[in-house]
């Protein structure tokens, strides 16, 4: 059970941004005639090191712009860190913005196998978890319907039932508890519990120091891409709001 | 998670006896459909007739006019010659012969009635069983004739013609110049002659390889190819679902559907078909089957590498939130493209059934050039997607350069319209051979010479190779550019 799940050695990620983004042949060739094509090294993350064991939910907090973002899309793979490594062990499913695998002209029921491929799931799997997912979303006979016809809180539904059906070894979260109406907030609550219990690595990210106390078995303060502070969410969220 | 993880030791066995029964079967299938364009070619050497500008002698009775020339034809199968009338009706018998100057003997006899020959006809003297072993020997074309002065035709000659070591002689005196005649033959291809070795080393190279591969997994060793073939089982429902997305919602809110990716390569056809045929005249061979090989082969091309170019930028939100081999948005596209290629295949061949093509069975050899193609646009497309994160530009110089790819590319027009120094730029269009040996095969029902299917191959995959080596070194900043 204390396996270490994700560890994240001595991440640095390093940005070049020049001030502002060529787009154009034309232009990168006259400003590199003109010698101004200087960058500007923005650190997102500097020597970041962490670790998680199997099972715990790992809540990151932080102001906007600390970092939090950065260091998902890092565990994610979606970013190659500068320096430093991260080794995870087990599946990632990142929601990291739900729905982002949308066909927006597709039904309900082909955007259901579309966005689950791209979470990486089986096709027998989704077969035999097709039912569970739409009973899960409510949407009823909703599903053969195209989705740019769908409320946001309609996707929203559909995306978290695909995202949270199976049991990854490693699902990466990121302010999404704030989904649909109080009812349905309540039952991916309850999903997100069931999860975690059920020996999920969560990692977890919110605005929202209540739903990070509730949530969270340790926290980890980020503050310009740096480790402010880690440990027990009872003192790390009190340390913060006092400075918050 | 459900998915299983693939074990490289269950597949490896499957997909080497795969790879074995492929070769074997693509070897044999290509020995049968290529016939007898496998061994011989049309020879490098031929001859042909040299522009006319003079006559030579009145052939009456008594007079010769003698030929003597090298060839470097191996197996010469007919020799043209053009004559005169003088614009009268003649008559009398003809000679013409073939002389080994070596030996002695007359390798080509045949005689003509002088009354049927026309201004500027052509009498041919063709050797029943091809003739072999005259490789640089000395040889003589003599004519002779018992017309009577009046009515006798003559041989045409072009008299400012030279030739090293050829000679012509009228009635026995020495002059510059050369007879207007033609010598066609075949060569063999030292290849095709040694096809089967060629096959069995093939097969040696890829046992070996397979060996190889086996041998590393076997001592833990991890190699790109049984890495991509892991990589290829675990994503390929992605992929499938992928191609069905872009499938579905190409035509999805159109009341013709998918009908359009039918109906579209047959309208472009007969637009330029009625343009090219009746405004502009062009002296093309069933122009409507060459045309639309032409059209439905260039348009999966610049649809293959539109889509590509597109393939990252368009998918920006799932690349900045999901991780998955980039590399897999491209291959979607073309291979989305494919399928549409699949369903315009088969108003080409209505076509080419309609016009009345003879199919041979070196038809089955387009499909040869098709995948050629396919790979070579593959490679494009990587190139392209990837330029386009970094250049804006690349789309609107690429729609230029379609354009000029497509003018560059006998589509609509007969390549022999081409001046003589503009030809270098077919010679360098890979699109170019693609078409005209899809065309050769269809068309004309033969196969092209062995080595221009290892050209083809080599076209296709030196662009596979740049494509995805530049797409390898920047995908990782793709994220940054996004």
């Amino acid at each position: 059970m204390n396996q270490t799940m994700i560890e994240v050695n001595d991440v640095t990620m390093q940005f070049r941004m020049n001030n502002d983004k060529i787009m154009s042949l034309k232009e990168f060739v006259t400003m590199a005639l003109r010698g101004r094509l200087h960058y500007q090294e923005f650190t997102a993350l500097e020597h970041v090191s962490f670790t998680v064991k199997s099972g715990e939910t790992l809540g990151l907090i932080g102001h906007n712009g600390a970092g939090k973002s950065t260091m998902l899309k890092v565990i994610s793979g979606i970013l190659k860190p500068t320096k430093g490594s991260v080794v995870c062990c087990g599946n990632v499913v990142p929601m990291l913005e739900l729905g982002s695998g949308f066909d927006m002209d597709l039904t309900g029921r082909e955007n259901i196998f579309l966005n689950g491929a791209i979470l990486g799931y089986s096709e027998e799997f989704l077969k035999e978890k097709y039912q569970e997912i739409v009973e899960f979303s409510e949407l009823g006979q909703f599903i053969e319907v195209p989705i740019r016809n769908y409320s946001s809180g309609m996707l929203a539904r559909l995306a978290f039932s695909i995202a949270t059906v199976v049991r990854p070894e490693i699902l990466i979260v990121d302010e999404i508890l704030s989904v649909g109406d109080a009812q349905f907030q309540e039952k991916s609550k309850k999903r997100m519990l069931q999860l975690m219990g059920g020996g999920t690595t969560v990692l977890f990210v919110s605005h929202s120091i209540k739903q990070i106390r509730e949530m969270c078995s340790r926290v980890v303060w980020l503050e310009r891409g740096q480790v402010r502070m880690a440990g027990q969410p009872e003192e790390i969220c009190a340390a913060y709001e006092n400075v918050g | 998670m459900s998915q299983e993880q693939t074990q490289p030791q269950i597949i490896l066995p499957r997909l080497a006896t795969v790879l074995l029964a492929g070769y074997v079967v693509a070897v044999v299938l290509f020995y049968f459909l290529s016939g007898e364009q496998l061994h011989l070619r049309q020879s490098r050497d031929n001859f042909s007739l040299p522009g006319a500008d003079s006559g030579t002698v009145e052939l009456v009775f008594g007079s010769v006019v003698e030929q003597r020339f090298f060839t470097e034809i191996q197996r010469l199968e007919r020799i043209d010659i053009q004559w005169g009338t003088y614009y009268r009706p003649n008559a009398g018998i003809v000679l013409a012969e073939l002389v080994d100057l070596r030996s002695g003997t007359i390798l080509l006899s045949q005689t003509f009635d002088a009354a049927g020959i026309p201004e500027g006809g052509l009498t041919t003297l063709a050797a029943e069983t091809p003739i072999e072993g005259l490789y640089q020997t000395p040889l003589l074309l003599r004519i002779t004739s018992d017309s009577q002065p009046g009515s006798a035709i003559s041989p045409l000659m072009n008299t400012q013609g030279r030739e090293e070591g050829w000679e012509l002689s009228l009635n026995g005196v020495s002059t510059s110049g050369i007879l207007c005649f033609a010598l066609s033959g075949t060569d063999y291809i030292w290849t095709g002659l040694h096809y089967w070795q060629f096959a069995v080393a093939g097969l040696v190279l890829i046992l070996l390889f397979i060996a190889v591969v086996w041998l590393r997994v076997r001592t833990g060793k991890r190699s790109y190819v049984v890495n991509a073939v892991i990589a290829v089982q675990k994503y390929r429902f992605l992929i499938r679902q992928l191609v069905a997305r872009d499938f579905r919602t190409k035509y999805k809110r159109s009341v013709l559907g998918m009908f359009w990716s039918f109906l579209n390569p047959l309208l472009t056809m007969l637009v330029q078909y009625f343009v090219f045929s009746t405004i502009f005249k062009s002296d093309v061979p069933n122009f409507a089957a060459y045309l639309i090989i032409g059209t439905v082969m260039f348009n999966f091309f610049s649809e293959t590498c539109n889509m590509a170019l597109g393939s990252i930028v368009g998918n920006a939100s799932l690349i900045t939130k999901v991780y998955m081999p980039k590399y897999i948005y491209p291959l979607t596209r073309v291979m989305s493209s494919m399928v549409n290629l699949g369903i315009s295949l088969i108003p080409m061949l209505m076509v080419c059934v309609f016009t009345k093509v003879q199919f041979q069975k070196s038809a089955m050899l387009a499909i040869y050039f098709l995948v050629c193609l396919t790979i070579f646009s593959l490679g494009l497309g990587l190139l392209l997607s990837a330029s386009m994160v970094f250049f804006r530009d690349t789309q609107f110089l690429w729609g230029v350069l379609t354009m000029i790819w497509m003018y560059a590319t006998p589509i609509f027009y007969p390549e022999t319209i081409l001046p003589e120094e503009f030809k270098f730029i077919l010679q360098i269009n890979p699109i170019y051979h693609f078409l005209k040996n899809t065309r050769l095969c269809i068309l004309d029902g033969i196969s092209p010479e062995p080595v221009v299917y290892v050209q083809s191959l080599l076209m296709a995959l030196g662009a596979l190779l740049i494509g995805a080596l530049v797409f390898r070194k920047s995908q990782d900043r793709f994220v940054l550019y996004l």
